[in-house]
C-alpha cells in the first residue's frame, strides 16, 4: 500500500487537525511554557530582538533606544541569539511549519502575481509589527497568552482585532477583487 | 452547460473565496466552475461554502501544493 494511501499518514501528515486538537495542544503546550521560561508566549517581541541583532550585525547600536531600555531587554540582547529561548521557539515554529508542509507533500514556491501583493505584504508587516510593538502584543503575546492568564488586555485586545479585521477585509476586497 | 476556470494559483485566503461567490454567481444552472487553488486554507473554505450552498463538489490534489476544486452550479 502506498504510503498516501495509510490512514495514519493521512490523519497525522496530510488532513488538517481538527481545532479542537489544535486547541488542547497550544494550551498545553502555553503551561509548559510558562513553568519552563517564565513567561508566556511571544511571537513578535522576539523579532523585534532579531531585528536589534541584525542592526549590530551591521555596526548599528541600540543601547540608548527607549524600548530596549529596560535591564531585561539589554539581558536577552547581550546573551545572544543561541541562549534566547523565546529566538529558539520561532526558528521551531518556523522549521515545525516546514516539516509539517513537507511531510503532508504540499510545499510549493508560490508565484508572486502582482506588484499589488508585494506593496500589500510590506505595508501589511510593517503596519503588524509596529502594531505589535506599541500595543505590547500580537495575537499571542497580548490575545492568546493575554486572556490565558486572565487578563483583561487580551479581551481588549480581541475586540480591536475583530475591528481591525473588518477594516481590513473591506480593503482587501476592494484592492484585489 | 459551460466549463469556467478560476486561476486563482497565488492568491492567498479570503480571496480564491470571494474570487469563487463572485464567478459562480455569474454561471448558469448546470455549468461547471474550476477552481485552481495553492492555498490551503482556501483548498478547505471554497470546498466548504460551494457544498453549503448546495452545489456539486470535488477537490483534488492535481500536484505538490495545488488543488482544483471542481463546483456543479445546481441552482
Amino acid at each position: 500500500m502506498a504510503l498516501k494511501d495509510n490512514e495514519f499518514y493521512k490523519m497525522w501528515f496530510k488532513d488538517a487537525w481538527p481545532y479542537i486538537t489544535g486547541a488542547v495542544l497550544l494550551s498545553a503546550f502555553q503551561v509548559f511554557t510558562l513553568a519552563s521560561t517564565g513567561s508566556p508566549w511571544g511571537v513578535s517581541g522576539v523579532l523585534a530582538n532579531w531585528g536589534a541583532w541584525l542592526y549590530e550585525a551591521v555596526g548599528g547600536t541600540v543601547d540608548k533606544w527607549y524600548y530596549f531600555a529596560s535591564v531585561g531587554a539589554q539581558r536577552t540582547l547581550e546573551g545572544g541569539f543561541l541562549s534566547d529561548t523565546g529566538s529558539m521557539r520561532n526558528v521551531g515554529i518556523i522549521l515545525g511549519a516546514l516539516f509539517a508542509t513537507l511531510m503532508a507533500s504540499q510545499f510549493k514556491i508560490k508565484k508572486i502575481k502582482s506588484w499589488r501583493q508585494i506593496a500589500a505584504a510590506v505595508l501589511g508587516g510593517l503596519a503588524m509589527g509596529y502594531g505589535a510593538r506599541i500595543g505590547f502584543g500580537c495575537n499571542i503575546g497580548a490575545l492568546f497568552s493575554g486572556i490565558s492568564s486572565f487578563s483583561v488586555s487580551g479581551w481588549v485586545y480581541a475586540i480591536f482585532l475583530f475591528a481591525g479585521a473588518y477594516v481590513g477585509s473591506k480593503l482587501l476586497v476592494k484592492f484585489f477583487m | 452547460m459551460a466549463e469556467y476556470e478560476l486561476d486563482c494559483l497565488g492568491e492567498a485566503c479570503p480571496i480564491p473565496l470571494v474570487k469563487a461567490e463572485k464567478k459562480l454567481a455569474e454561471l448558469e444552472i448546470g455549468d461547471l466552475l474550476i477552481v485552481l487553488i495553492d492555498h490551503s486554507c482556501a483548498m478547505k473554505n471554497v470546498p466548504e461554502w460551494a457544498r453549503k450552498e448546495g452545489h456539486n463538489v470535488e477537490i483534488e490534489e492535481v500536484d505538490d501544493g495545488e488543488w482544483e476544486c471542481v463546483i456543479e452550479k445546481v441552482k
